[in-house]
């Protein structure tokens, strides 16, 4: 490593560090411990005294983890990296000590975006360099940063909770959430266009570096994928016949855009509407379309650069660190503020440090690491290990890489309790080892025969200690006790007329129903039910990409003790597109499967992808859909898979 | 938007401006219909105005926003100015490097 990259690396990791010593330096001030009795100092003096002095003064706080460090955007811009307060909490047995630290939003966005500009620059550089002449390059970042404050404009709801003294109905407050969208984007392309050819390879590092920025309901990650949306729209590039639907659906979906329904984006920030409103649909129509674009053109521009080798090897280690982030995180209460906070994360590591835990009833607790999701970090560590079988069957050489991939990602399944992902990785590895060794010598007619029988008994034995009656009503009965009153959404309407007039409607919707009870989901989808309240059209097409405002705002309800998402990504699809539109992308998908039959790891990770995101809200997290799309374009070929070329 | 409407709301419709500094028995009336608001002045003195032409008097005579969020918006406005110095760098930012390495 040459000295100007030592001197580089040290002067960054001076600026990351410099922010966490800012303290008022006119006053002297004897700084107390925080203790349960007396938290006055932090009451009388907030934003006065930097967070590393705090440590300093209680060196506990950063290994004993009932103190909890937790960001406070809506803090001046004077008080970052200060401490803004401190409050006790009690928590059954234990004293909770809530640290608010200063993170004004608008410098979280210079700060965190410039370090992740950092953070692409450590991937390896092109071959040949390639920096665009793309004529529409400076357009489209204009563009795109446009966008970017115009979110803020449509979404101002969710923005008055985050900024401080940001005045919304002035042109020079916009102007400077422009500019700093500018000075990223710019930057960050310039790095992307530097080292495009690498970036395919380093996508699983995507679950580790959410690229959220704390504050804001917007990731950096969408600043490459929109920019390159952008590129392929001015280049007269992509397909017709989905522009011309696309802009069917949402000249509809604009003008069905009435009501104001705020939505709590919780962990799902980034890629989900704030509030179900004009301005805010619109924004998020155009985010969505440029998006897909973008991860389309990402994946035409650079397939021909994808390493199995290092993809693998990527996908080993970020399973790897992800696990080992999660464990110290739990333990460490600072490491899970600066997970959260440098990695972007929508949610806070979780605090439980008990990853084997059960509960009084002897159920394993789920336990989700640094990740927002157990489920889906479940997911993830079961897609690894899918594809490590598939890179070692072919390669026939395991690398110490792999030992520790399959081992951590094996560990992490555990401890994220996703059981589908564990019987579908155990499922799925039996399918691939025969389709590869043993298909010669086992007829598939008697294996499929084989599979029915033992999916029939499955399902049989599951009923025998349960009555179909029960469970074919399950989710009908959740949905009636979440129901408030004498209001009804039309959907439960409909479920409870079509239930009595309709036996075919009746015995589908009784199948589903105990599919649902099987999946432990008869509560949510009860809960769906309950809410989604679509008119006939909404029913048929949607009302809007990424917007639950409508769906949680429109029907009051009996608010279950906490909140839960539908948890299907099929079923929000249906609130966002509709059932024409949705119906077309799963035949797509079918057409897809059938032609590349042949491709057994495209055909075996599909049906893994889409059997998990039937039961789970995966696609509705930025990350995963990017990640998701680029590996179904990815696996997707109709004459050889990428395992054997 | 001028300072005035930022701080004290928007003009009240026929709104005439009053000579008040050469009356010295003017006395304010407080408008129900208006929401107070706290001023401060440079050395963090208060004041709370109950009615806009008492606000635009006050705002006139230099009170203004809080310090602490003058302070705020004069730090916004260095960010700003930091922000595009930043922007012009990162279009240089080939001649630079090129003007270093020679």
């Amino acid at each position: 490593m040459t000295s100007r990259k030592i001197f580089f690396y040290v002067f960054i990791l001076i600026l990351i560090l410099l922010p966490w010593f800012n303290t008022d330096i006119q006053n002297d001030y004897s700084i107390s411990k925080v203790r349960q009795e007396n938290i006055s100092f932090y009451e009388i003096n907030p934003c006065k005294i930097s967070l590393v002095q705090f440590i300093g003064n209680n060196i506990e706080s950063i290994y004993q983890n009932h103190y909890y460090f937790r960001p406070n955007n809506k803090s001046p811009i004077q008080c970052f990296g200060r401490i803004a307060g401190v409050a006790v909490m009690q928590k059954d047995l234990e004293t909770q000590f809530i640290i608010s630290i200063g993170t004004n939003s608008l410098i979280n966005l210079l700060f965190q975006g410039l370090f992740w500009v950092f953070i692409f620059s450590l991937v390896p550089k092109n071959k040949k360099p390639t920096l665009s002449k793309n004529k529409f390059k400076n357009l489209a970042i204009l563009m795109l940063s446009y966008l970017f404050a115009f979110s803020i404009y449509a979404e101002s709801r969710f923005y008055e909770n985050n900024f401080y003294e940001f005045n919304f109905n002035d042109f020079k407050s916009y102007l400077l959430i422009f500019f700093s969208c500018f000075l990223i984007s710019k930057n960050l392309i310039d790095m992307y266009e530097e080292r495009s050819e690498n970036l395919i390879n380093f996508i699983p590092f995507i679950y580790l570096f959410t690229f959220i920025f704390s504050g804001f309901n917007f990731s950096l990650l969408a600043i490459v994928f929109l920019y390159l949306g952008l590129i392929s729209f001015f280049s007269d590039e992509g397909n017709t016949k989905f522009n011309i639907l696309y802009v069917f659906l949402s000249i509809w979906w604009l003008i069905n855009s009435n009501g104001s329904f705020y939505f709590n984006v919780g962990k799902l920030r980034g890629f989900t509407s704030s509030v179900y409103e004009f301005n805010a649909n619109l924004f998020w129509i155009i985010f969505f379309y440029f998006f897909t674009r973008g991860i389309h053109k990402f994946y035409i521009e650079n397939k021909k650069y994808l390493s199995l080798n290092s993809f693998t090897n990527n996908l080993s280690i970020t399973s790897f660190i992800v696990l080992i982030f999660g464990l110290v995180s739990s333990n460490v209460p600072l490491i899970n503020f600066f997970s959260y906070y440098l990695f972007g994360f929508q949610r806070y590591g979780v605090s439980s440090n008990k990853p084997f835990a059960f509960d009084e009833f002897g159920v394993k607790i789920s336990w989700r690491g640094i990740f927002p999701s157990s489920e889906t970090i479940g997911e993830f560590y079961g897609f690894v290990i899918l594809i490590l079988l598939f890179w070692i069957i072919k390669s026939e050489v395991i690398r110490p890489t792999d030992y520790i991939g399959i081992f951590s990602a094996s560990l992490g399944l555990y401890f994220s309790d996703n059981r589908t992902a564990i019987v579908l990785v155990f499922l799925i590895s039996l399918c691939y080892i025969y389709l590869r060794f043993f298909k010669e010598f086992i007829n598939f007619k008697f294996l499929l025969l084989f599979f029915l029988v033992f999916f029939v008994g499955l399902f049989m034995f599951l009923l025998s200690s349960t009555s179909y009656e029960f469970t074919s009503s399950s989710i009908i009965s959740q949905s009636t006790a979440f129901q408030y009153d004498n209001i009804y959404s039309s959907y439960l309407k409909l479920l409870n007329s079509r239930q009595e007039k309709s036996s075919l409607f009746s015995s589908a919707f009784g199948l589903f129903s105990t599919i649902g009870y099987f999946l432990n989901r008869s509560e949510m989808w009860g809960l769906f039910f309950t809410r989604y309240n679509p008119t006939y059209t909404e029913l048929l097409i949607g009302s809007g990409p990424l917007n639950f405002g409508q769906l949680y705002g429109e029907v009051v309800i009996n608010d279950p003790e906490s909140f839960l998402l539908p948890h299907s990504s099929l079923l929000s699809l249906v609130v966002f597109i509709g059932i024409i539109p949705l119906t077309m992308l799963l035949a797509v998908l079918a057409k897809n499967l059938i032609r590349s039959k042949k491709n057994y790891e495209f055909v075996l990770i599909s049906v893994y992808i889409l059997i998990n995101i039937i039961k789970n809200d995966s696609i509705n997290y930025l990350v995963v859909f990017v990640f998701y799309g680029l590996t179904f374009l990815i696996l997707k070929n109709r004459g050889k898979s990428v395992f054997s070329r | 938007m001028s300072v005035i409407e930022e701080i004290c709301g928007n003009y009240p419709e026929g709104f005439e401006k009053l000579d008040i500094s050469n009356d010295p028995n003017y006395v304010f009336v407080n408008d129900p219909s208006y929401s107070a608001r706290q001023l401060f002045d440079a050395d963090g003195n208060k004041v709370f105005v109950n009615s806009f032409i008492e606000c635009e008097h006050y705002v006139s005579g230099g009170w203004g926003f809080s310090p602490l969020k003058n302070q705020e918006l004069f730090l916004q406005d260095i960010m700003l100015y930091f922000i595009v110095f930043g922007v012009i760098v990162s279009f240089l930012k080939p001649k630079i490097k090129e003007f270093f390495q020679n």
